[in-house]
């Protein structure tokens, strides 16, 4: 008989303490598998709305990523960029608080986006047209669902829009706009209401005497040239600019935004597993103990050393395989329920997640769960290559 | 509706400055002697090699174009903020009007008149949520919030309820290994469990004597837990202080905390030993002592 044969009729033999030992490799193992989830889920989510904007390059302000603020002589630094021949193309993004009226009369503050060029992948049209696609129309916009219920809007409805720049004392007259399309904004956050134009209508509602300057440059490099020689080259035109290709903007927020996240993670993973290693070798080392008899039995009969160990190798293979194996869709259905309290976090992107599946997360909770099996059947698999067969049968069987 | 009154509209003493560190200078020259004083965090501080008495330009932009001369008075720890615990908190506080000669435009004079923010502290701090619309009808273009945070609106509080989220999972997989190790130990005092039942002692006594046990181990673990959480939270707090570099707590370990964990794991070794004394006692007395 084989040592995993022995191993399978053990386990069948105490088959509640099995199912219950299983019951909680799998609990235990859920929980590792979404910190291990979690570990690089903001920043794979992360990447993944940087790549679907469809821009690699991002020209920003004094304050850096984190702060958002005015790029002197916008206009003349996406000029010289359209002039680049690393550049495919380059849209303005400018960013004013607003109140938009819908018919109902229902008013509502929002963040006034205006762009420049086609700026498709910054929203995803949920109904109606893009801004491109409503020619003629003097002042068309994009308006975020959530903001679309407020206002009962639908293409073709009118809004009204005042801008209130921030710090600065105004009673702006309203422009009326129409509804070209309803979008999701893919930065835009969950209770945030946003509504997105042409630089030329944003201008209108500003009021200024010229075009203000550009919160965002975003740029597209070729294929051939690559973000990283496209950011050199805006560089070497403008020295003295904060450019960042989505590469370093990932850098950026992965050493500073999302350290926490990576960092409970990283104890909540080690906590698990360490968790379960004591747990299953608790449990392994208990069961052998109310074996010895048993086990001194089976070695009497012929059953060497290796076979007796091997039978408890592959028990505590059994109940961490199985248990790991049922922890894959727990770990999914919990990672859902996590994922949902951690988005009612304030400001975050509706479409940010803090848990993404990647090969990589599979292949190491495989590797936790066999390093956790081995080493929780070390101990007993020792005490049973020590065992006395003769003393051990007289004092279990005979006493 | 009754007018709000604000207790003390402070426009903030000091601020923080979002300035360049041009240069730094240990020996001050006479006449610099009476250059206006600034406080430098401690950050700052170490990064740029500054101490107490130094003089140092700070510029409101990076070619230096506007410039002025100061004596740092003091180090100071920035106030631990959970919020931007991974920022490096390069950073020099002085008087208001030291910040606005530096950084006014002069072809502005508006802008001699501009501040960042202003602080107000309420008579009764209830009415701040009245106060925010009125301030906000009365001075256009002026954006009013409450420092205090509704709960839902509290990063914090989400993170709350997933470390809540987390002990409860973590809690039902400690529950099931409970379960099989008193499954175990049950089975192996079977024999002892069928001598007591032939003697004539009672199932409810077995199972108050199974429940006591559970209690005792029960408050056994968590009080050990609690001993290690208490062993263990400086040297967290210290790993995270280092690696951030800062003096905010990220581990603390409350008596409610400790109450609770008690309280929760009382119950479960109660149950649990319950559970599994009740496959073997619910047999019948021969069974149990195999005849």
């Amino acid at each position: 008989m084989s040592a995993l044969h022995l191993a399978w009729r053990t386990v069948r033999r105490y088959r509640a303490q099995t199912l219950l030992a299983i019951a909680g490799v799998a609990v235990i193992g859920a929980l590792l598998f979404d910190m291990l989830l979690l570990s690089r889920g903001l920043l794979l989510s992360f990447a993944d709305l940087l790549e679907r904007a469809g821009y690699d390059v991002r020209i920003v302000g004094g304050g850096g990523m984190t702060l958002r603020m005015p790029i002197p002589g916008s206009a003349g630094i996406a000029d010289t960029l359209r002039g680049l021949p690393e550049i495919e193309t380059v849209a303005l993004v400018r960013i004013l608080p607003a109140r938009v009226a819908g018919r109902n009369g229902t008013s509502v503050s929002a963040a006034l986006i205006g762009v420049s060029g086609a700026a498709s992948g910054v929203w995803t049209i949920v109904r109606g047209v893009d801004l491109d696609r409503a020619s003629g129309e003097p002042c068309p916009v994009i308006v975020g669902r959530t903001l679309a219920d407020a206002l009962h809007a639908a293409p073709g409805d009118d809004v009204r829009i005042t801008a209130e720049p921030a710090g600065v004392r105004s009673a702006l007259p309203p422009i009326v706009c129409r509804v070209a399309g309803v979008g999701q904004f893919a930065f835009g956050g969950a209770g945030d209401e946003t509504v997105a134009t042409t630089l030329e209508a944003l201008h209108r509602a500003s009021g200024e005497d010229r075009a203000g300057d550009a919160d965002l440059i975003l740029a597209r490099s070729r294929a051939d040239a690559g973000a990283a020689a496209a950011v050199a080259a805006i560089q070497r035109a403008r020295p003295g600019l904060a450019v960042y290709s989505n590469d370093e903007v990932l850098e950026q927020f992965n050493r500073n935004g999302f350290a926490y996240f990576r960092q409970i993670s990283l104890v909540l993973s080690s906590l698990t597993m360490v968790f379960a290693f004591l747990l299953v070798a608790t449990l392994l080392t208990v069961s052998v103990n109310q074996r010895l008899g048993e086990i001194a039995a089976l070695r009497a009969i012929g059953i060497g050393r290796r076979r007796v160990a091997a039978m408890l190798l592959w028990e505590s293979a059994l109940l961490v395989g199985v248990g790991g194996l049922l922890a894959l869709p727990l770990g999914e259905l919990l990672a859902l329920g996590l994922d949902r309290i951690l988005r009612q976090m304030p400001g975050l992107p509706e479409q940010l997640h803090f848990f993404v599946f990647e090969p990589r997360a599979l292949a190491v909770h495989v590797a936790v769960l066999v390093v956790t099996a081995v080493a929780a059947a070390a101990y007993p698999m020792w005490v049973t290559s020590r065992l006395p067969i003769a003393a051990t049968l007289r004092r279990e069987v005979v006493g | 509706m009754r007018p709000m009154r604000a207790a003390a509209g402070v426009p903030a003493a000091v601020l923080v400055l979002c300035a360049t560190l041009l240069a730094a200078d240990a020996q001050a020259p006479d006449h610099d002697a009476g250059a206006p004083a600034i406080l430098v965090s401690r950050q700052l501080a170490a990064r740029a090699h500054l101490a107490a008495g130094d003089l140092v330009t700070l510029g409101s932009d990076p070619q230096g174009s506007r410039r002025a001369t100061f004596r740092i008075a003091g180090i100071y720890e920035p106030t631990p903020d959970p919020m931007r615990f991974t920022a490096t908190r390069l950073e020099a506080r002085m008087h208001l009007p030291d910040l606005v000669d530096l950084v006014a435009d002069p072809a502005d004079p508006a802008s001699r008149e501009a501040v960042t923010s202003i602080s107000v502290r309420l008579t009764s701090p209830a009415d701040a949520a009245s106060f925010v619309p009125q301030l906000a009808a009365r001075t256009p273009g002026v954006a009013a919030r409450p420092t205090s945070r509704a709960r839902d609106d509290d990063p914090f509080a989400v993170l709350d309820r997933f470390h809540v989220a987390i002990s409860a999972v973590t809690m039902a997989g400690g529950t099931a290994f409970l379960l099989a190790l008193m499954v175990i130990r049950a089975e192996e005092r079977r024999e002892t469990v069928g001598i007591l039942r032939l003697l004539g002692i009672s199932r409810r006594t077995l199972l108050l004597t199974v429940a006591i046990e559970g209690v005792a181990i029960a408050a056994l673990g968590a009080v050990f837990g609690i001993l290690l959480a208490f062993a263990t939270e400086g040297l967290v707090n210290r790993i995270f202080q280092a690696r951030y570099d800062t003096a905010l707590v990220f581990v603390r370990v409350t008596a409610s905390i400790a109450a609770r964990s008690v309280l929760i794991a009382a119950p479960l070794g109660i149950a649990a030993g319950i559970a599994a004394s009740w496959t073997l006692l619910r047999r019948d007395v021969l069974s149990i002592v195999r005849r």
